[in-house]
């Protein structure tokens, strides 16, 4: 179970990202954080991993005080929560493969990762990642011969080879197009359902995240002002989120 | 002082609808007197005459002609040596590129986070940087005496400088995305640069590399003059001898070798590209 209370985020310039946050996330839970741009959203995402450090407040991981973690406590926390990003964060110029075998790293030692020698068990993990993102046939072409659907799901598979409990996915369709969009994010809804893993998706358009999504979180200015399940948003709500109506625009039609 | 202006102004152009466009003055007109003036203060100062290069502009080619015909039957003496010289390159090149990666490491914006550490090693990456490798090579010598081990330890410091220059500045500027997500899943920077960073640099890397062994067989071919072995040293020898004919067979074997190589890294880094 995730838990923010009274999370507040200062960033060293003064902004204030988060002006006390209170929420709590169980396991197994899908969840999508709506918002403006600017209004927190990603900090609130990557405060759960601590790639970025709140500055006030608690954030426990199942019991854990993650602002206290440092060092190797905090990359072995770091474990067992994956990442997935708007622009795929490939190594574009290897292969599919050597990109999801990447998530193995962590667990290895360091003369094993600096020389390559993967176990054959973590070729396993990585194949049957790619496997289940429906992509195990392209595991020896190079990244960057992927189109960016395909490429996004070369990142989900590198974060279910690193067998997390949490996804936490920044805008992890922006930048695809509405078709191959809908089957990344039932690519995600697949692996919450069949694996209990927690996915919590940042969402820069709207009716994508009502869809999937069981619960919504709306964010504004740093604060948390709608949280519940997707069914229960209206226009209203909309509204308040986002200070406007929404138009065609904002949807991707789905 | 307007009346100067004007006329290194270019002349105004006008438009049909009668609009008037003043095109800005080019920078030629201070660059040039300011090249030209650079020009008569460096001939001076490095002594240079067109009087002499007229008249006396043959005698370089004096050398030249006594090497005609080159001995060929030298090729025998000339062929050890140089597989020193370029043994001596390899190797220095290797290991200078090798011990440039966490030098580079150490030393770029995006991987160090300490400030102070990485004051610390690009200011002594710097310092080494100044030595000539002329001088490295005499600071060998008085370690492990005369031969081409001196010669390879010099040109592997001297390689270790350059390369830990241009490999930070790729570091610099590659895509920080894969490392992101790599430590995001709980490996150290080391591991998340070695497998996010590094398969990205590997084409730049193995460029660089190429390009300071060529650099590398043509100092390793000075080298030998100040006593680092390979085929400088005959060279000198021959040199003094006046044997020109050996001169050039030893030349010839030079410019061949060097050719090939360049032209193999030159395929090898179109093809790396």
């Amino acid at each position: 179970m995730i838990k923010f209370e009274g999370v507040v985020k200062t960033y060293p310039n003064g902004v204030q990202a988060l002006k006390g946050v209170d929420l709590s996330i169980e396991q197994g839970e899908f969840v999508c954080i709506i918002g403006l741009s600017g209004a927190g959203k990603s900090t609130l995402l990557r405060s759960i991993n601590q790639m970025h450090q709140i500055t006030g407040g608690k954030l426990t991981v199942d019991d854990v005080d993650v602002s206290t973690l440092k060092g190797k406590e905090l990359r072995r926390f770091r474990r067992n929560i994956g990442m997935v990003f708007q622009s795929f964060n490939l190594v574009k110029r290897t292969t599919v493969i050597k990109n999801v075998l990447a998530a193995r790293v962590a667990d290895m030692p360091l003369w094993k990762s600096l020389l390559g020698l993967y176990a054959k068990q973590d070729k396993i993990i990585a194949l049957e990642a790619l496997d289940q993102v429906g992509i195990l046939e392209k595991a020896y072409s190079r990244a960057d011969q992927l189109s960016g659907g395909q490429q996004q799901r070369v990142a989900l598979a590198r974060t279910v080879a690193q067998q997390p409990k949490i996804i936490l996915a920044d805008e992890p369709v922006a930048s695809l197009d509405p078709v191959t969009s809908q089957q990344v994010m039932s690519d995600f809804v697949k692996i919450n359902k069949t694996l209990n893993i927690t996915v919590i998706a940042n969402m820069h358009h709207v009716d994508i995240a009502l869809k999937y999504a069981n619960r919504i979180i709306g964010v504004k200015e740093g604060k948390i002002v709608f949280d519940g399940p997707s069914l229960k948003v209206t226009n209203d709500i909309l509204k308040e989120i986002y200070g406007r109506e929404l138009s065609d625009d904002d949807l991707m039609g789905a | 002082m307007d009346k100067i202006k004007k006329f290194f102004l270019p002349k105004p152009i006008i438009l049909s609808n009668g609009k008037v466009v003043q095109p800005a003055m080019s920078p030629m007109v201070y660059v040039i007197p300011i090249l030209l003036v650079m020009f008569f203060y460096s001939t001076s100062l490095t002594g240079f005459a067109l009087g002499t290069l007229i008249n006396r502009g043959s005698r370089f080619f004096d050398i030249l002609v006594k090497m005609f015909p080159p001995n060929f039957g030298y090729f025998t003496k000339v062929w050890t040596p140089m597989v020193v010289t370029l043994v001596m390159s390899i190797v220095g090149t290797l290991a200078g590129a090798a011990f440039s990666i966490p030098a580079a490491y150490l030393s770029s914006e995006n991987m160090v986070k300490s400030p102070l550490l990485k004051f610390i090693v690009r200011s002594i990456m710097s310092v080494l940087r100044t030595i000539p490798l002329l001088v490295l090579v005499i600071l060998f010598l008085n370690m492990f005496g005369a031969g081409a081990f001196t010669g390879m330890i010099s040109l592997g410091v001297f390689t270790f400088t350059i390369m830990t220059k241009m490999f930070y500045e790729l570091i610099d500027t590659c895509d920080m995305g894969p490392f992101e997500a790599i430590e995001s899943s709980g490996a150290s920077r080391v591991k998340a640069f070695w497998t996010g960073i590094m398969p990205q640099l590997w084409g730049q890397y193995i460029s660089i590399l190429l390009y300071n062994f060529e650099m590398n067989i043509r100092n390793a071919a000075i080298l030998g003059y100040v006593g680092a072995g390979g085929i400088g040293i005959l060279l000198n020898d021959r040199l003094g001898w006046r044997a020109y004919p050996e001169v050039a067979m030893i030349l010839l074997v030079l410019m061949l070798s060097v050719y090939l190589i360049e032209s193999l890294s030159r395929y090898i880094r179109k093809r790396l590209l």
